[in-house]
């Protein structure tokens, strides 16, 4: 399943919640914690990461991978974490109200 | 852009781990090496796609910021067209004239020499407290050994000139050859354009120079079409075939831009006064080597005490730098010049500065609301930044093209002789980056700072406010005052210099010359010194040519001379008989034919003029003019009284020939009006005139009085010549008017340049007043509008905004009278000569102000007046 339009931004900065990570282990963490239905063009994620670091919501600093090799890593600011919380938030509404859409009416199944 | 390879070079390297990294996942998996790299590729995708992508956000994200910032510059600009007009005319101006003002000084005084360290060049000159410096002085050419062989002295070189025809192919030509000892060019260091420079080996061990030639650009040009074969070519200078080695580049000009340069023998018999130059050894100071010149001076002096200051004297050594012929007279009205454009320069900033600061408390209301709907506050900054940084680029293009024009402008109308042969004038640009940098500073300082400070929290107050007139904006109308006051200041400043210029320049050409500078032509004739040997060869040349020429249609009179012709001349110690010697009197002596009163038009004031005869057979009498009549007592009548001039038995300088056992008693029969024989602007000098044919130079001045136009019979008059002796050409054709000319056009300059700032810092002012009046105007409208309301008349309202215009006017006008006549005290001794400040120019230049700055405050007080009252009262911001 193809990400949809600009939501790529919100899970690279939903997984930088947790903690610092490299580029790979970002892609790796999306595919996973959305159950493997989302598929992310590991390609794709770097444009994602060079606009949230011009916007400023993210920091890139070298640091010491698990298997010990140097890689680049980033972390979310704290307008990062902000910004984090206010789209995390209207997705949330969004995806609720299509919900609704969506889902039958109740009267209807009665 | 390293910084741009590096971040590449960087993602280039996170990806390709990324990509790493997979792959060793997958092997893990238990996929084959090539399985899993195929894997990791696929699920990567596009690897250059996603590199590109990721650098486009650099450049795109960062590149939109800065074109969005610079469209709304734009169109703010383009909202306020009255501001940015006026604010990019003032940048113009300031930048444009100070760069080109300033491109001409560093042309003509700061870098006027293609020499190696001009400025470690040292020109001896010698000063007596009695005689004011006598300039760069020179030394007999058998002294030359002594001043190179000086302790402290590391190199030194010498210099003279020798008249010098040239003959052959074309038609011959006289020119001023240049001799130089074998090291000058070493000396100089100056590189030749093709073949070689003069070099000591050039002067045999036996003193005698080989014959060969450097060419000058020009001639090169001229003779040889520029053609490379010239080397080795051969040139009969005076009569000797002479090899061409070298040709120099167009700007070296040492001595003549014209002709060429020849090795000086080395000759220690030989009087011919050098001009020399030295350069000290390494960790000598000046003084320690003006002390071993003194020495040399000394003992010259024992020798030659005439030719030396008779009440003591000390030796001191003159920079190169400061002996170009732009020093003096023109040296100090540069500096005066670069001051004047200095204060143009302020004015266009004040004008900046207070445009900004108007435009920006104006805007106050506008940042408000933008920070409160959410702006960021380094953006705001950022916005109104690219706005004063736009601005200033704006200007400063239109200032780079008016500078470029200008600084032409102002070297056209630079005399050429002010301008050192050598000296390239061009745009300077660290000049141009310097104004551009203060007219830049100033635009962000003033457009930023009131931005800033109505960013800070109390947005409610600016809001409420609504503009109508704060505590902060009376604040700023008040700063805005002063920076009026200011410029009005430094305009009547620049009106008050202006009109003394302009005094300087009339008072000048109201000057009588004591002469009729109309319809004369004035040649030189150069005889070859070696082909006319003789006293009487070159008498009976000249004597033959003068009546040649007498005789030509169109011919009034004519004349020969040396010395008043119309300026200087040799001047002579004399002694007068029945008077105690004044040991350094001097007077000048010109040695004329019997028409020089009719030919130039000095009227005789009393006796007779020289007969023909007299002229011809060389008699011993002498015509005076009246300053010179002052040196006998009153009462006393000099005709008939005789006078000792020491010239005419001891000339001095091997190119002089007198007549065998000539006297030096000369007996008085005439006085003349008196000339200006010193220059126009100095006093006149005591002259005494005396047949030419007592003294005969190898060159001599010509004058021609014609019915028509003097240049009508130039050819005529060449043609003369060529009938007398078939290789004889003349130089410097000029007309007596050019003559005087040379001596206004100084001061014209001066004039045009002053009357230019002056009349630019004036339109700035006025600019100025303008544009703080209408906005305290604008700020005071609601105010205005319930004055009216409550029954105020159009003209009380007009009195209200007159009142504001009075007050900033009158500050300014009583600072900057008093800072011009601070000013002229310094300056009218150094520049303007005679004139100084009266009453009436004083009076012009107030008036000229008052009447600007109410024109200048004209529009707004009308618009105020005409306000409706209701208007007015519902007037916000």
């Amino acid at each position: 399943m193809d990400l949809l339009q600009g939501t790529l931004d919100l899970l690279v900065l939903q997984t930088l919640a947790s903690g610092r990570a490299h580029g790979h282990a970002i892609a790796q963490s999306i595919e996973q914690r959305s159950r493997e239905i989302l598929q992310v063009g590991h390609g794709s994620l770097y444009p994602a990461l060079q606009r949230l670091l011009r916007q400023g919501l993210i920091l890139a600093e070298d640091g010491q991978s698990d298997n010990n090799r140097r890689a680049r890593f980033y972390r979310l600011t704290p307008r990062g974490r902000r910004q984090l919380s206010l789209e995390a938030s209207k997705w949330q509404q969004f995806s609720t109200a299509i919900g609704y859409i969506l889902a039958p009416p109740a009267d209807e199944t009665n | 852009m390293t910084w741009w390879k590096r971040r590449s070079d960087r993602l280039d390297d996170e990806i390709q781990k990324h990509i790493e990294f997979e792959i060793e996942q997958n092997v893990a998996a238990g996929m084959s090496a090539a399985e899993a790299r195929s894997a990791a590729l696929k699920k990567f995708g596009n690897v250059s796609l996603a590199k590109e992508e990721s650098r486009e956000i650099w450049g795109w994200l960062w590149l939109e910021r800065l074109w969005q910032d610079v469209v709304y510059g734009l169109r703010g600009l383009a909202h306020s067209p009255g501001f940015t007009v006026v604010a990019l005319l003032s940048l113009m101006l300031g930048i444009g004239a100070s760069t080109a003002l300033f491109s001409v000084v560093y042309g003509v005084l700061i870098a006027p020499y293609p020499y190696q360290k001009p400025n470690e060049i040292w020109a001896p000159a010698i000063v007596s407290p009695k005689e004011p410096s006598n300039g760069w002085r020179q030394y007999p050419r058998r002294e030359f050994p002594a001043i190179q062989k000086l302790p402290g002295v590391a190199t030194a070189m010498a210099t003279t000139y020798e008249p010098t025809l040239l003959t052959g192919d074309g038609s011959p030509e006289s020119f001023y050859g240049v001799l130089v000892t074998g090291n000058a060019f070493e000396f100089l260091g100056v590189k030749p354009l093709v073949g070689r420079t003069i070099q000591p080996f050039d002067v045999r061990p036996d003193g005698t120079p080989e014959p060969v030639v450097v060419l000058n650009y020009q001639f090169w040009q001229r003779i040889f079409n520029g053609d490379a074969d010239a080397i080795g070519k051969k040139l009969i200078l005076n009569d000797v075939p002479r090899t061409v080695v070298g040709v120099m580049p167009p700007r070296f000009g040492w001595f003549t831009d014209d002709s060429f340069w020849m090795p000086m023998s080395v000759d220690l018999t030989d009087e011919t006064p050098l001009n020399v130059i030295v350069r000290l050894q390494p960790g000598v100071s000046k003084e320690v080597v003006e002390q071993q010149l003194q020495g040399l001076n000394l003992r010259l002096a024992a020798e030659k005490p005439q030719d030396f200051p008779k009440g003591g004297f000390r030796t001191s050594l003159l920079n190169y730098m400061d002996i170009t012929v732009a020093s003096g007279a023109m040296k100090s009205s540069l500096h005066l010049l670069l001051v004047a454009v200095g204060f143009l320069l302020l004015i266009a900033c004040v004008n900046v500065a207070n445009l900004q600061l108007a435009r920006t408390t104006a805007r106050a209301r506008e940042i408000a609301v933008r920070l409160s709907v959410g702006a960021s506050r380094p953006r705001l900054v950022r916005q109104l930044l690219t706005e004063s940084v736009l601005l200033s680029v704006l200007g400063g293009a239109l200032g780079v093209l008016f500078a470029i024009a200008a600084t032409r402008a102002i070297a056209a109308l630079m005399p050429d002789f002010y301008k050192p042969n050598e000296a390239r004038i061009t745009m300077n640009i660290y000049v141009l980056l310097f104004s551009l940098g203060v007219s830049l500073l100033t635009g962000i300082l003033f457009g930023l700072t009131p931005a800033l400070r109505c960013s800070r929290p109390d947005l409610a107050g600016t809001l409420k406010d609504g503009g109508r007139g704060s505590v902060g904006s009376a604040g700023g109308q008040k700063v805005r005052g002063w920076l009026v006051a200011a410029e009005v200041a430094l305009s009547v400043i620049l009106l008050a210099g202006a009109s003394l210029a302009i005094r300087s320049f009339s008072q000048l050409t109201r000057i009588d010359p004591g002469f009729q500078p109309q319809k004369t032509l004035m040649v030189n004739v150069p005889l070859p010194p070696k082909r006319y040997a003789t006293l009487e060869r070159r008498n009976r040349f000249a004597r033959s040519l003068l009546e040649g020429v007498s005789v030509l249609p169109g011919v009034e009179a004519a004349a020969l001379g040396n010395g008043g012709m119309p300026f200087g001349g040799p001047r002579s110690a004399y002694s007068i008989d029945g008077q105690l010697r004044k040991e350094d009197g001097r007077i000048v002596v010109g040695f004329i034919s019997n028409d020089y009163p009719r030919t130039l038009g000095i009227p005789l004031k009393r006796g007779r003029t020289l007969t023909a005869e007299e002229v011809a057979d060389g008699t011993h009498v002498a015509l005076i003019n009246q300053t010179a009549a002052k040196l006998w007592s009153r009462g006393e009548n000099p005709l008939g009284r005789r006078i000792r001039l020491d010239l005419l038995n001891k000339p001095g300088g091997s190119q002089l020939l007198i007549p065998a056992g000539s006297t030096s008693d000369i007996t008085v029969v005439g006085i003349l009006g008196d000339t200006t024989n010193a220059g126009l602007r100095e006093a006149t000098l005591p002259a005494v005139y005396v047949p030419y044919t007592l003294l005969a130079p190898p060159t001599r001045v010509l004058a021609v009085r014609t019915f028509g136009d003097p240049l009508s019979v130039l050819n005529a008059v060449r043609q003369k010549l060529r009938d007398l002796d078939k290789d004889q050409p003349l130089a410097r054709p000029i007309t007596l008017e050019q003559i005087l000319g040379f001596q206004t056009v100084q001061p014209r300059f001066n004039m045009a340049l002053f009357s230019c700032f002056a009349a630019l810092g004036l339109a700035l002012a006025a600019i100025g007043i303008y544009s703080v009046i209408s906005y305290g105007v604008a700020q005071r409208m609601h105010e205005i509008g319930v004055r009216m309301a409550l029954g105020a008349r159009r003209g009380d309202v007009l009195v209200i905004v007159l009142r504001m215009v009075a007050k900033v006017a009158a500050v300014g006008l009583a600072i900057g009278l008093c800072g011009s006549i601070a000013l002229e005290r310094v300056v009218r001794f150094q520049v303007f000569a005679a004139a100084s400040f009266d009453f009436a120019a004083l009076a012009g230049v107030v008036l000229v102000l008052s009447v600007v700055a109410l024109l200048a405050a004209w529009l707004p007080a009308r618009r105020a007046a005409g306000l409706d009252p209701v208007t007015a009262l519902r007037h916000e911001a």
